[in-house]
């Protein structure tokens, strides 16, 4: 319990060093907020043009996509804010700047994902939470205790799963040059999640839900708020398989971290 | 002296992605795992209106215009905002301007070759599955010269835009957010997100009257829709897209000419 106070003590100062800094450019700050924005609201778009001409996705209303969507976007948000630095990694490897890590007397995951705060990723939270009430009350779901607890315990476990594909996509750095291409296709995933998972034919839906769980950032937790008559197992059991998920990427980047020798420099 | 500095040009960002073979295997992945992706999707939503043909555009068509849009997106994208960003950043741009290349063409002739490869690489193949997967859906005859073409323009295009894009960042020092807005107002309003029939009428005519929807829509309604245009229409819309090729490069040129006085480089 103590060390947990002494790592958040640690997280905040770093954080607001790493914040100040950030600040100081500004114009870069208020121009990649606005980015993030319009990427979003872009894609909201494409929604409302698709069904314009069509009147449902596969028994999917609008509001329902909508709400899908929403919730995807705050399900990534940590992945965003938290867990930007996993794109420098390589760079760090391959110029063996990641030494300075290992020097530390705190966990080098950690203190390597705590370095950077991508304040841009908050922009992302606020479409993402508008989409969601918009999409609620569109729906006219009923606003319950129960419905508000199992919104906020379904987003947090729900943020782990790209997390933790992010994590593993980064730590293959550790074992191959030039990693980059594969965080940029397994990026490309999170794009995905904003569908339900029944489209797919059964192969690609055994694919989506164990191998790289991308149905876990909105399809299954969704289901909870929007059809609660129909939910299947795997919703109660995603918390867990996060959990048990994000244990195991830690794993292995940090078992990448620890085959990492350093460039000689 | 021009072309062959050109041509040397070419042969090294040839090279350069040669160089990194593996991640063209990987981008054409991609690619396939968005086809699969978009076709179940596609599949579902035109499910829902008995595979009917809206505003012109059946399950096929569609199809064959959103992976082809994504993979013209794979060989056209050469992060040009990315590079010219980080040049500025890091003063590397100094070394770049005292080539005895204008930095505009040192800059499209060294991209030019690693498009022509993943061209080659990416493109070829996932046009070659969708034609498979759609049972010969894509006419071919004419109309793949136009959509060469048409595609070889849209790449001019697209690389004016970047470049003039690039040259807002000597002012602003922002580089990933000035990317992304760029790109993702160049894949809306081109088309290559939603296909430009299905939008509203109001959208469809700016959209229409911008230049953006020279680089996807134009080269792929060749492929969807090419064998039912006359040679007269086809023309005109290559012309169009002529048009607007030289206008941008001119508009980025003066840009990049008023511009470059700025550059400033911090340390030595």
């Amino acid at each position: 319990m103590k060390r947990l106070g002494f790592y958040i003590s640690i997280y905040r100062k770093i954080i607001i060093q790493d914040i100040k800094s950030k600040m100081s450019y500004r114009s870069d700050f208020i121009i990649s907020m606005i980015g993030m924005i319009i990427t979003d609201i872009s894609e909201l778009l494409a929604f409302y043009i698709m069904f314009l001409n069509f009147p449902s996705v596969c028994g999917w209303t609008y509001h329902e996509m909508l709400f899908l969507y929403g919730f995807s976007l705050v399900a990534l948000t940590p992945l965003q804010c938290l867990f930007d630095n996993n794109w420098n990694l390589r760079h760090y490897v391959y110029e063996g700047d990641f030494i300075k890590y290992c020097f530390r007397p705190i966990n080098i995951f950690f203190y390597f994902i705590s370095e950077d705060f991508d304040t841009k990723g908050l922009g992302q939270f606020f479409v993402g939470m508008g989409t969601i009430v918009y999409a609620w009350y569109k729906l006219s779901l009923p606003v319950t205790f129960f419905n508000i607890a199992a919104l906020i315990v379904a987003l947090i476990a729900a943020s782990l799963f790209m997390v933790s594909i992010m994590n593993i996509a980064a730590a293959s750095c550790f074992f191959l040059t030039n990693s980059g291409y594969i965080m940029v296709t397994m990026n490309k995933f999170r794009d995905y999640a904003k569908y339900p998972v029944t489209i797919f034919p059964i192969f690609f839906r055994i694919i989506f839900t164990f191998i790289i769980p991308i149905a876990f950032i909105a399809y299954f937790p969704s289901l909870v708020i929007l059809r609660p008559q129909e939910i299947p197992f795997l919703t109660w059991f995603s918390p867990v398989y996060g959990i048990i998920f994000f244990f195991i990427s830690y794993k292995i980047w940090m078992w990448g971290a620890g085959k990492y020798s350093g460039t000689g420099s | 002296m021009r072309i062959k500095a050109c041509v040397a040009l070419t042969k090294a960002s040839i090279m350069d992605f040669l160089q990194f073979r593996l991640s063209a295997f990987v981008m054409l992945l991609g690619n396939i795992i968005y086809l699969i992706v978009i076709y179940n999707l596609w599949r579902a939503i035109y499910a829902s209106v008995d595979n009917a043909t809206i505003n012109g555009m059946s399950f096929n068509d569609t199809m064959i215009y959103l992976v082809l849009a994504s993979a013209q997106f794979t060989f056209m994208e050469a992060y040009l905002v990315w590079m010219m960003g980080r040049a500025i950043q890091s003063g590397k741009i100094v070394l770049d301007l005292l080539k005895p290349v204008p930095y505009a063409q040192y800059l499209l002739f060294g991209l030019e070759g690693g498009n022509l490869c993943a061209f080659v690489v990416t493109f070829i193949p996932t046009f070659i599955i969708v034609e498979i997967i759609t049972k010969g859906a894509i006419h071919i005859g004419v109309n793949i010269l136009f959509y060469l073409a048409a595609a070889l323009l849209g790449m001019i295009i697209n690389f004016a835009i970047d470049f003039f894009v690039g040259t807002i960042c000597l002012y602003t020092q922002s580089t990933w957010g000035i990317n992304i807005m760029k790109e993702v107002v160049v894949l809306f309003l081109s088309g290559a997100t939603v296909p430009l029939a299905f939008f509203p009428e109001t959208l469809k005519k700016i959209a229409l009257f911008l230049p953006f929807h020279a680089i996807y829509n134009t080269p792929l309604t060749f492929l969807t829709k090419g064998h039912e245009m006359g040679l007269g229409e086809s023309f005109l819309l290559i012309g169009e897209q002529a048009l607007w090729a030289v206008v941008l490069l001119i508009i980025g040129k003066i840009f990049w000419k008023l511009s470059e006085r700025i550059i400033t480089v911090n340390g030595g």
